[in-house]
């Protein structure tokens, strides 16, 4: 919780201050992302990437089934 | 030079969604809401858009209530990375997105349960134009016949 005194103290600081404030900020924000992914564990990837021969099976049966729609 | 690309003026809105709050923003994901039908079966479910999935897959739990049968379905696929290890089979679906007319789609059927709902490229992206405003947590569902009128 941000208190008021805090924020007084921050308004009280000089510009040089105010800019070094927001670097570390950003940075301990950048920080916090990366530690989203902690190390030595696994994290599926669930996505099927390049399964070309799948994607060509299922097309085939698709087509095949607006064929018959047709028909 | 390239065509003018048209805009979505009939896309449908959605909010990408909170996957997991201890993530903050980057726990959001863009999960669309919409309805699977199979013969009197209706089943409503949260599809990942996924533009680096090459198919669609649906995951066991799902097709089992929508009545599909394993032992029926005669086409097996091979698929890649974490879903390689399980067996998967071809159905066909209707699905019905927002107020759009349905849509058949096709989907890899696998034996994996953990897995989520996937809308791949083939062939959930060649039937829907899709537009993610990731900035503002929005992503925008078109379907292609009413992007080419």
């Amino acid at each position: 919780m941000v208190s008021a005194e805090l924020i007084s103290t921050l308004r009280d600081l000089n510009r040089a201050d105010k800019f070094y404030i927001m670097q570390f900020l950003i940075s301990e924000l950048a920080q916090q992302e990366t530690d989203l992914v902690k190390s030595g564990l696994s994290y599926p990837v669930w996505s099927p990437y390049d399964a070309t021969e799948a994607a060509d099976t299922m097309l085939k049966v698709l087509h095949a089934a607006k064929t018959q729609d047709h028909e | 030079m390239l065509p003018r690309l048209k805009t979505m003026s009939n896309a449908e809105r959605y909010p990408f969604v909170s996957s997991d709050t201890t993530l903050g923003e980057a726990g959001f994901r863009p999960y669309l809401p919409f309805t699977l039908v199979h013969q009197q079966i209706s089943v409503t479910a949260s599809g990942l858009l996924d533009t680096g999935a090459s198919v669609n897959v649906l995951p066991y739990l799902i097709g089992g209530e929508l009545g599909y049968d394993w032992e029926r379905q005669t086409t097996a696929l091979s698929l890649t990375g974490n879903l390689a290890q399980y067996e998967a089979r071809v159905v066909l679906v209707q699905a019905v997105v927002g107020q759009f007319e349905p849509v058949r789609l096709v989907f890899a059927w696998t034996q994996a349960t953990n897995v989520p709902l996937i809308l791949g490229q083939v062939n959930f992206f060649m039937e829907f134009n899709v537009c993610f405003y990731r900035s503002q947590l929005e992503f925008a569902v078109n379907p292609k016949a009413s992007a080419s009128e």
